[in-house]
Formats: structure tokens, C-alpha cells, sequence
């Protein structure tokens, strides 16, 4: 696959800065731009009210390493153990007990009694790095040397709910704003066209921590993720109703707006408000563009796995997350998983069943993803993040399945000023708990801050009388990630 | 010296760099903690001058050389007093009366008149709900309804209706059923210390870490609501700054130590015999179909099960055969780990079952989900609190706010920098409560009624006097912009025996409330942010305001106070965001009634983790942590609301056949008029009309796409 050459990777630069320009150009065409509300503002002796934009786009504390993130996020925990943190001694005690030394460790239905389950997956060495990776994601493997696997974070809770909470927002409760809005209310968007941030959950249902972990909490709303959906109408009431015509609903924002301008006067807020009509009608035009899978080559579409039905949707969920971060999105949010047992990676039995479907959704549209973003340029400025709520435990449930584990468990990056092809922390021998390098989401939210140049003590937003921040005390850098 | 041993021990625990708390004193010397002072009104011959209110502002604008703004013209003015007093438009006949109302009371009439109303009450009761973040759901995967919850919404709807007295507002929510037993609406009020978020799941979760979540739940409401203090930053540590000390946090946490969720029935035995024989006749009709269900499951159910058992390894399949009595102890856990293995889940029997059977199933089942929905109301029950009858919990200082890390034991005891007033706290599980809420409502009490007239104050004028009404805390303000007036309100607040009417109406009866929102920008050099108040501040409408206005204008606002959440219907986007493993249909049963989706948007089922689009576009607040003051954010996603939801299209049809049911299709002038003064309180301008008139005459234009604009005008969304 990664040999792959799009026809199209010559002109991907050029597109790009295209996509870009013409944001800027903010639709101009379309009759009431913002040239033409400024103008008439003169019109009347005003000078134009300064626009206050809360998307616009904002200078990071520094440097960033990246611009803009997908997040994947596997409903339901992927267990690490069968994937990215090779366990032989699993397999040489299977069927026997948990040693003494090690505690009884339970997760939320199990208590630590079961025997050890060892891993029904071959690890092998990849890429040159040599890292181990199981059999259950051939195609991320061959991107071994981009990935950064971290295999020592922990969580809090032995619960799905509060742990996405945990991963998301950074409290068990909550009470916060998620990372995405965080992000987005620090840098603002690159996009005048789409949303800064936008979330894909699975289509069979959303994750068990629900839309909070996409909210804006105390944040204002417009920092909130936006969900996006594959076809004609990604976004909820860009359709037009039925009856209402193109050229009729022009006529009546026409009217809409002559009135709205003699409201605003000096208000920047009024002003704000008319902008925000402008740019509704201008994502009505160009979101079902930006989100056309008919616009890509079949090479790519095929790639993706858009062709074969177990790896369709994800696939297609994948793309548009291209598309997305091409034209400027700030944070794409992804599910694998979610709603219903069958549809999350939560394998409390049949965990090699499981875990076959559910990678059999994701590896290849994941390879595709890093390939194509690779071929593009766009790898280098895109951080891409894997991970969930926890881990698996080492020992069985019902005989064939694993119980949650928050006490170890990995999560990796790629990109965006990530160091490919390297291992960072360990689990003990049996992947019950982190011991090397143990890290907390407070540390991963302060890394993925500090990839975006942004200062986890400086990103703050004064609630209740509290500076909130993501990162509550502060979290310690996870270095090694980017140097 | 033991909270400071303790505050070291933390320190050197956990590394924490904050400097040692500073002396108790200099805590207890900060404005917040004074006693509010007796405030003489300043003596000003200025015929401005209305109320107290204006005589305390007068003085600061004068000395800055500051001229109020001009007062709103009446039409708008009435037109403000409904939005702010109701949270509605007036109707035109209610701007005509008072336009046309020369008495030189008009204003002073009308202001009792809507105070008198219920729906003062409701406008009270959603600012109030945002500040104990008020939800008829817990919140997290689960995200159950409480279904008895609502009585403590309608409580409050109730208790600023009537002018119940504030102290006893405040005591009925944190001790009603101590300090009023028998007082059913005391008990209802109780629902407060529920209020939040409360994590509810199966399986090996931490019995004392879910406690410790409620207890931080508890103490964080009383905190803001009452104390005006985001006490949970104490919660972990000292802060320098803070006037409150992680002691003092767990000392405040203390006096819920006892506290035990109860629902108590309120119900008199002719409801609850009338209750269990409607429910018996409502089963009858449910078991019919529940048989015929379970029947025609049955055989695909054990289809299910057979391809299961299966696919099981042939251990454990073996074991599992195995008579019970005859396995071994290994056989024994291999068959636990088959049954485990084998069970039938809903979409493992749908997956077996033909595609006609599935679908008299599903219409079997929408049939009972249909009579599920008229189920009849259970009785009445207090969503309440109670006490234990054992001995209470031991509260530890938490070392950085984990339970798992206690420190020192303490007792419930009152926030060291204010005084006790020589209120005593009993050691066991009784009474705690009700002496924190006689200590808060003391008279004396330097936060309470501060914190209360500047809730008022922010409520009405669109600013507060300090800058967060949630923090007096030294982290929040550092001194309100206008302290005798503060003190001034927070002293005749307690005196005129704690009614918050009196204060508001001190607050809209004054010149200052009456003033336009007037540009100028030689003012606004010397006061940009109208600390003073020179002119009145921009608000915008909220989403519940946005909604109910928008069904006022079109004559289909149903204004039935109070009752059972209504779920109006939803997007299937947002369907699809509520989270269940189960079967995924009936997870949202619209409310059957049609005229009950006209209801006011206080009404709407508030549901934690599934929210309406028009709402939180608008920055509803989440209901997660308490909201003294909503933001404000302006963006794409509420245009397209306003443009295209199924919401505002019906508003624009119905507000379209109103216009066309009053003047007829043809007379445009009329229709314009008209619209004006439904939508905006006022009629056209010579411009607007103009623009009306061609609009409406233009063939390729319908009158719904007029209405549909005037109802997304920025007028319309703002107040005037």
C-alpha cells in the first residue's frame, strides 16, 4: 500500500492552498459577502463594526509541531496486549493463575481470579524500528517506523463512561470541555467554510460517554464539536427543506439581511451575527463539496476500502477526515465503535472474534489514511492519535474474553512532529500495570497541547471564578513523543 | 495549627508549590466576609432619581461627569418588561394597553401585574435551574430519567411566584426535611442536594469513590448557589488567594456526611389505591402483546442460543451438557464461562429471525411502546434527601481531593472567615443540615444576601456588580464595581424579610433599568465596559427565549404551567446520539399530546447528555456545573437552525397562516403591519415596509419565507 502514488499527489500542495485561498475569498460570489456588508456599512457614514469572530485563527503560545489532529477512538477499549504491547509471558502461562506477587487486579466485572488469557495474536517485528505488532493490524503495520506507541497510560476508572470523560475532558465527571473545544478555542479555525471541529461517531450508535465528549461544557457553544455525517447532508440542518428553493431561501436571506444590517450599527456582536449567515449559506454551498467522495480518484477510494464492505464505513469516515484537515478543520474526532456490544471493541467474550471484526473495520482504512496524508504533505502538520478509555486485562472473562484495564494501557501517535518508530514506557510482564514511565491523561493532554503549540498552563478560560484549564495541576511533557 | 500541619503535610506530600496559608485573619478581613454595612441612600435632587438605586448610581456617573442615557420609548420598554419579567414577547394588545395607559403609574401597574403572574415565576426558575444545574436525567452512559425530579422544578417556579422569602427558600432546599417535616413542598425542595450529576452503573465500581462524587455534588451546589464560592478549588489544596482552605471544604462537606437519597411518597392512600388499580388495568393491556412478543421470540431466541452453543469449544461445550450435579469444579467454571459465552443478545435472535416475523415484531413493539406512553402517573413522590440511621461517615481532608489519599478527620463546621453566630453543629447524623441553613441564612450572614441581590441585579441590568455572581471568592472579584450598592441591596434584601421581588422591583422601577441601550462614544471612553451604567447593556434572547418567542409570534405557545417533562420530537441525528446497548427503538417516547410540543422550553425534557440543537447552539448551559451567567457565543450552526430546522420552518408556516387568517393573502401592507408588531412590538418604518411590500409581492417568494426572516432578525434576538 505504501507504494501507492495518487495520481493527484502532485497537485495535493497546490489544491490545498487553493482550498485555503478561497476561504479567504469568503464567498464573495455568493451576493451578500462581507465585502458587500461592509460596503453598505459605509454607505451609511459607519466605519464597518469590527467583526468578532471567535473562530479566527489564533496564534499559538509557540511553535507548533502540528496543526490540526484526528483523533481515533476506540469504543469500548482495544485490549493492548493483542495488539501494540507484545506479552509472551501470557503465553507461556496461559490457563494458570495470576502470581501471587502480582495482586489481585479486577476490572469491572471480573476479580482477579481468572486464569491468565494469552494473546491469540502473533506480534512480529516491523518497519526498520523492528517494533512488534500483532497480526490484527497488517496495514498500520507497515507504517511501524511513523508510529510513536506509548504503552504505559492509565486511567481511573474501571468504567467506560467516566474514563471517556477521563481521556476526552480530563475529569471523570463531565464537567470540562473536551480537548477538541479546548483546541479549538485556542487556535481557532483555518477553515471559513466548515466546522472547526468535527466528530464521526460509529453509525450504529454514539459512545457510552455520549456527546460530552465532544461538548464545550462551560466553553461558549460555538467551541462544541460538530457532527459530521458521510452523504449529501453532513452537517444537521444544513438541508434545505424541501420546499424551499435555492433562489428562494437567497431571496429571503437577502431580505434577512438588509433588515439585520439596520440592527447591527456599531454592535460587533450584531455584526458577528450577520457574518454567521454568510457563512451558513457558504457551508450549505461548499460542505457537501468538501465532503464528495465522488471527487476522489478510485485509487484512493479503493485504498480506503471504500470497495468491500468491512471496511466501508470506517473508510469512509477516514477520508473525510482527509478532506477535513485539507481544507483547514482544526480537530477531527472519529469513532470505531460504539452503541451496541457487537459494535464496540468491548470484549468481555469472544475477544478474538471481536477484535477481528472490529480491526478488520480499521486497519486498512488507518494504513490508507497514513499513506494519503503521507503523500500529501499533510502527515507532518496532522498529529494522528489512536487510542480509548483503557486496556484489557491479562487474565480471561467467560472463558475467552478480557475485562477493562485502566492500570496500563497504549495509545500511539503519528505525525505531527511525532517521532515515528519508537516505543516509549512498558507494562509489567503481564500488562496489568504500567511500571516504566507510567503516564497520565493529564500528561497526554499537556503533549497533544504542546504538539499544537499551545502552553497547557496558559490555555485557561475563567469559570466560577476558576481559571479551568484541560490540565488540571499540569501534566508532565511526554518528551520523548517529539524529541 | 492542625490546619496548618495539614496543609504542610499536603505540601510536602504532593509537592505542591502553593505558599502557606495565610493567617486566618487576613481571610476574615476581606470585603466578602463583612457583614454588608447599613448604606445611607445619597441625598441628589436629580429628577433622574426613581429609586435607591439610581441615587447610588447617579453619584458615580456624576463624578466621572457621566449622563445617563435617555429612557427607552414606552413600546420598547414594555416590550423589555415582558422579555425580562415573563421571558416572552407582549402581545399587541399588551404593548397598545400600556402605550396608550396615561396614568403616571402605568409602568409601576404593570410591573405588578407581571410579578403577580406565574410566568414571572418561570422566567425566575430557569435562571435559577442554571445556577443549581437543574437536569431531569443523571447524566453519564446511563443518563436514567429521575422521573419524580420535576416537582423541584415546579417548586421553584412556585416559590419566586409567590415571593417566598429567600432565607426560607434557601432552608428549604438544604434542610426542608428537618427544619419542615410534614411541609411536603420542604421536602420536594430538598431535590436541590440532587440537583447534579450522579454516576449510577453495574459491575465492580468504588461504593466510596461514587460517594465521595456525590458528597463534592452536594457541597459544590451549596457553594455556588449560596455562598456565591466555587468552594470545590479548596477541594484539593490551599490556594493563596482563596479564602476558603481545603479544611474548610471538608469541613463544609461534612454537614452531607449523613445524607441518604431517599424518594418519599407524598401521596395520600386514595392516590397511591387509585394508582396501583390504574396500573393493574394499564398492565392488562401490556400483557396481551408482551405474550405474543415473548412467543414469537421464542423459537428464533433458542435458534440463537443452539448456533451459539455451537460455536462454543467443545470443553466447554461439554461441560455444559454435562448435567449440573455431575460436574466437577473445573466443569463447573467451564460452563459458567459456555452459559456466559452462549447468551442470546437482541441482535443475535434478530439475526436469525425472518425478515416477515422481524417486522410484525417491530410493529408489535411500537404498538406497546405506544400504550407504554399512557401509563398512568405514578403518585406523587419527593425526589428528597434523609438522613442515616446508623452512625454518620467519618470526613477526611483529601489529599489532592482523592479518597483513596484521606488525611485528617474533621467536623462539620462553618467556613472559619465568617463568624458562627453562635450556632452550634449536633455531632450526629440529625440536624447538621438544618444548622448550616440557619448559619447561612443568619441575618448577619456577610455572603448570602449579597450573593442573592447580585444574582438579581445581573439578572436584570445584563452585568453583575462583582464579576462572577458565582465567585465572592478572592479568586473571583476583587472588589464589586459598586459596593454600597451592593451592600445597600444585600442590607434592605434581609430587612424587607428577604423578598426578591422587592429588590427586583427596585431594580425595573429605576431610571437606570429604563435606559436605552444607547451608542456613544465619548462614554464609552471614559467607561467602556458600563461599570457605571450609563446606558443599558446589549442582552441577547436565550435559546429557551429564542423558542418561546418564536411559538408566541405564531400564536401556537401553549402556556400551561408546570407538570411532567414533555419530549418534543428530535432530529434523528440527535435520535441517534442517545447511548443504549440495547434494542435502539423507542429511546426518546415523544410526548403524545401535539399541543404539549408547544409547551414553554422550561418544560422540554432536560436531558444530560442529549441536547436540542436550537437550545445549545444558543449556549444552554450543560447542566454540569452550576451557570451563573450563560455565555454568549455567535456562530454558523444558529443560523442554520433558524434557517432550516423543522422547528422554525413550522413556526414560519404557522406564523404565515396567522397573517394570512388576519389581513388575507392579498393585502401586503397589512401583512407587514401586522408581522411588525406580532414579531417586534412595534410596526414598520417607512424602509422596512417598503421592503416588506416588495418581498411579499415578488411571485417567486412566499409569505412563510417573509415570516421565516423576520423571525431570524437580530431585533428579534435581542432585547431591546
Amino acid at each position: 500500500m505504501s507504494s501507492f502514488i495518487d495520481p493527484d499527489l502532485a497537485q495535493a500542495h497546490r489544491i490545498r492552498r487553493e482550498l485555503r485561498r478561497r476561504d479567504v475569498l469568503r464567498g464573495a460570489a455568493n451576493g451578500f459577502g462581507a465585502l458587500a456588508l461592509q460596503s453598505l456599512l459605509a454607505r451609511d457614514g459607519h466605519a464597518a463594526p469590527k467583526r468578532v469572530d471567535p473562530l479566527e485563527a489564533k496564534t499559538p503560545h509557540f511553535a507548533p509541531k502540528a496543526k490540526s489532529v484526528i483523533f481515533l477512538f476506540n469504543v469500548g477499549a482495544p485490549s493492548s496486549m493483542d495488539t501494540f504491547d507484545p506479552k509472551p509471558k501470557l503465553t507461556e502461562m496461559h490457563g494458570r493463575p495470576m502470581p501471587e506477587s502480582m495482586g489481585k487486579v479486577g476490572g469491572q466485572f471480573t476479580d482477579g481470579s481468572q486464569p491468565i488469557f494469552g494473546s491469540p495474536w502473533e506480534f512480529k517485528p516491523r518497519g526498520q524500528s523492528g517494533m512488534p505488532i500483532s497480526t490484527l493490524f497488517p496495514h498500520v503495520a507497515q507504517h511501524a517506523d511513523d508510529l510513536c506507541v506509548v504503552r504505559s497510560f492509565t486511567t481511573r476508572s474501571v468504567v467506560h463512561a467516566p474514563a471517556m470523560y477521563e481521556v476526552h475532558c480530563g475529569r471523570l465527571f463531565a464537567t470540562h470541555p473536551s480537548m477538541g473545544a479546548w483546541v479549538t478555542y485556542g487556535l481557532g479555525s483555518e477553515s471559513d467554510n466548515l466546522p472547526a471541529y468535527v466528530v464521526m461517531p460509529q453509525p450504529e450508535g454514539t459512545p457510552e460517554g455520549g456527546p460530552p465528549c465532544w461538548g464545550a461544557a462551560f466553553l461558549p457553544a460555538v467551541y462544541q464539536g460538530t457532527l459530521l455525517r458521510p452523504g449529501p447532508t453532513p452537517i444537521l440542518h444544513l438541508e434545505r427543506p424541501p420546499d424551499m428553493t435555492e433562489s428562494r431561501q437567497r431571496r429571503t436571506l437577502d431580505l434577512l439581511q438588509k433588515l439585520n444590517e439596520m440592527d447591527a450599527g456599531q454592535d460587533s456582536e450584531m455584526a458577528a451575527r450577520i457574518s454567521s449567515y454568510e457563512l451558513a449559506f457558504r457551508m450549505q454551498a461548499h460542505a457537501p463539496e468538501a465532503v464528495d467522495l465522488q471527487k476522489e480518484t478510485p485509487a484512493t477510494r479503493e485504498m480506503y476500502g471504500l470497495n468491500q464492505d468491512h471496511t466501508r464505513d470506517f473508510g469512509t469516515r477516514l477520508l473525510l477526515a482527509r478532506r477535513m484537515v485539507e481544507r483547514g478543520v482544526r480537530f477531527v474526532q472519529v469513532y470505531s465503535g460504539g452503541g451496541p456490544i457487537f459494535m464496540q471493541w468491548d470484549a468481555h467474550q469472544h475477544l478474538v472474534a471481536n477484535h477481528e471484526k472490529m480491526a478488520g473495520h480499521t486497519d486498512q482504512p488507518i494504513g490508507a489514511l497514513l499513506t494519503d496524508l503521507k503523500q500529501r504533505g499533510l502527515l507532518d502538520e496532522t498529529l494522528v492519535v489512536w487510542g480509548a478509555e483503557f486496556g484489557r486485562l491479562p487474565t480471561s472473562q467467560s472463558g475467552n474474553g478480557r475485562d477493562h484495564n485502566p492500570y496500563g494501557f497504549t495509545m500511539w501517535f503519528a505525525g505531527g512532529g511525532t517521532k515515528g518508530g519508537r516505543v516509549i514506557g512498558a507494562t509489567d510482564d503481564f500488562g496489568l500495570r504500567a511500571v516504566e514511565k507510567p503516564y497520565t491523561m493529564r500528561d497526554f493532554h499537556a503533549t497533544l497541547l504542546h504538539l499544537l503549540g499551545l502552553d497547557q498552563h496558559q490555555l485557561w478560560y475563567l469559570h466560577n471564578g476558576r481559571h479551568e484549564k484541560l490540565v488540571d495541576f499540569g501534566g508532565n511533557l511526554i518528551e520523548e513523543v517529539y524529541a | 495549627m492542625i490546619r496548618a500541619v495539614l496543609a504542610m503535610l499536603a505540601l510536602i506530600l504532593f509537592g505542591l508549590t502553593a505558599a502557606a496559608a495565610p493567617p486566618k485573619a487576613a481571610r476574615s478581613d476581606y470585603w466578602a466576609f463583612q457583614t454588608p454595612a447599613p448604606q445611607a441612600v445619597p441625598s441628589n435632587p436629580s429628577p433622574w432619581i426613581r429609586t435607591a438605586v439610581d441615587a447610588f448610581l447617579l453619584d458615580k456617573l456624576q463624578a466621572k461627569n457621566l449622563e445617563p442615557s435617555p429612557e427607552l420609548g414606552k413600546q420598547m420598554l414594555v416590550r423589555r418588561l415582558y422579555l425580562d419579567l415573563w421571558g416572552l414577547p407582549p402581545t399587541p394588545e399588551q404593548v397598545d394597553a400600556f402605550v396608550n395607559d396615561r396614568s403616571p403609574r402605568a409602568y409601576e401597574e404593570l410591573v405588578e401585574r407581571l410579578m403577580a403572574s406565574p410566568h414571572y415565576g418561570e422566567r425566575w426558575a430557569q435562571k435559577w435551574l442554571d445556577v443549581v444545574r437543574y437536569a431531569d436525567t443523571n447524566g453519564f452512559e446511563g443518563d436514567k430519567l429521575r422521573p419524580q425530579a420535576w416537582r423541584y422544578r415546579d417548586y421553584v417556579v412556585r416559590s419566586f411566584t409567590e415571593d417566598k422569602p429567600y432565607d426560607r427558600f434557601v432552608q428549604e432546599q438544604i434542610a426542608g426535611d428537618e427544619l419542615f417535616a410534614g411541609d411536603d413542598q420542604a421536602l420536594i425542595a430538598t431535590g436541590f442536594l440532587r440537583a447534579g450529576p450522579r454516576h449510577v452503573v453495574g459491575g465492580n465500581t468504588d461504593p466510596e469513590m461514587l460517594r465521595q462524587e456525590l458528597m463534592v455534588e452536594m457541597t459544590a451546589g451549596v457553594g455556588s448557589a449560596f455562598l456565591g464560592l466555587t468552594v470545590q478549588c479548596a477541594r484539593c489544596h490551599d490556594h493563596k488567594f482563596d479564602p476558603i482552605l481545603q479544611a474548610d471544604y471538608y469541613q463544609l462537606q461534612a454537614f452531607f456526611a449523613p445524607v441518604t437519597l431517599e424518594e418519599v411518597s407524598i401521596a395520600s392512600p386514595e392516590e397511591v389505591a387509585a394508582y396501583e388499580q390504574a396500573k393493574a388495568a394499564h398492565e392488562a393491556r401490556l400483557e396481551p402483546i408482551q405474550k405474543t412478543l415473548k412467543e414469537m421470540e421464542k423459537p428464533w431466541h433458542d435458534k440463537a442460543y443452539e448456533i451459539n452453543k455451537q460455536n462454543l469449544e467443545p470443553a466447554l461445550k461439554a461441560a455444559l451438557d454435562k448435567p449440573e450435579e455431575q460436574r466437577s469444579e473445573e466443569e463447573k467454571q467451564l460452563a459458567s464461562d459456555a452459559k456466559s459465552q452462549a447468551k442470546v443478545a437482541w441482535y443475535d435472535m434478530l439475526a436469525v429471525m425472518p425478515a416477515d416475523i422481524k417486522a410484525e415484531r417491530a410493529q408489535l413493539r411500537r404498538k406497546l411502546h405506544a400504550i407504554e406512553l399512557e401509563a398512568p402517573t405514578p403518585p406523587r413522590a419527593a425526589f428528597a434527601v434523609g438522613n442515616t440511621d446508623k452512625e454518620p461517615p467519618i470526613t477526611h481532608i483529601l489529599a489532592i481531593g482523592d479518597y483513596q489519599h484521606p488525611l485528617g478527620e474533621v467536623q462539620a463546621e462553618f467556613l472559619s472567615a465568617v463568624p458562627d453566630f453562635g450556632l452550634e453543629v449536633p455531632g450526629g447524623a440529625a440536624g447538621r443540615r438544618a444548622a448550616l441553613a440557619r448559619w447561612l441564612t443568619h441575618p448577619q450572614h456577610p455572603l448570602t444576601a449579597r450573593v442573592m441581590v447580585n444574582r438579581i441585579w445581573q439578572f436584570r441590568m445584563g452585568a453583575a456588580l462583582t464579576d462572577d455572581p458565582n465567585n465572592f471568592g478572592l479568586l473571583g472579584a476583587a472588589s464589586p464595581s459598586q459596593p454600597e450598592l451592593l451592600d445597600y441591596l444585600a442590607t434592605q434584601f434581609v430587612d424587607l424579610g428577604w423578598s426578591v421581588k422587592a429588590i427586583d422591583r427596585m431594580i425595573v422601577l429605576s431610571s437606570a433599568y429604563r435606559q436605552a441601550v444607547a451608542t456613544d462614544e465619548a462614554k464609552a471612553k471614559i467607561d467602556p465596559d458600563n461599570k457605571l451604567y450609563w446606558r443599558a447593556n446589549r442582552v441577547r434572547l436565550s435559546g429557551e427565549q429564542i423558542r418561546d418567542q418564536a411559538l408566541a409570534v405564531t400564536g401556537k405557545l401553549n402556556l400551561a404551567v408546570g407538570g411532567e417533562p414533555v419530549l418534543v420530537p428530535i432530529e434523528p441525528e440527535i435520535y441517534d446520539l442517545i447511548f443504549t446497548e440495547g434494542e435502539p427503538d423507542n429511546l426518546w417516547p415523544v410526548t403524545p399530546d401535539p399541543e404539549s410540543h408547544h409547551r414553554r422550553s422550561l418544560y422540554l425534557l432536560n436531558k444530560r447528555t442529549v441536547r436540542l440543537p436550537l437550545l445549545a447552539n444558543f449556549d444552554q448551559p450543560d447542566t454540569m456545573s452550576s451557570c451563573a451567567v450563560r455565555s454568549r457565543s455567535t456562530h454558523a450552526l444558529q443560523s442554520l437552525t433558524l434557517l432550516n430546522s423543522d422547528f422554525i420552518q413550522d413556526a414560519s408556516k404557522a406564523f404565515a397562516e396567522r397573517l394570512a387568517g388576519a389581513c388575507g393573502q392579498d393585502d401586503k401592507t397589512c401583512q407587514a403591519e401586522l408581522a411588525w408588531r406580532l414579531s417586534l412590538s412595534r410596526r414598520p418604518n417607512d424602509v422596512e415596509r417598503t421592503l416588506a411590500v416588495e418581498f411579499l409581492s415578488d411571485p417567486d417568494t412566499r409569505l412563510q419565507d417573509f415570516c421565516l426572516a423576520l423571525l431570524n432578525r437580530n431585533e428579534l434576538v435581542y432585547r431591546p
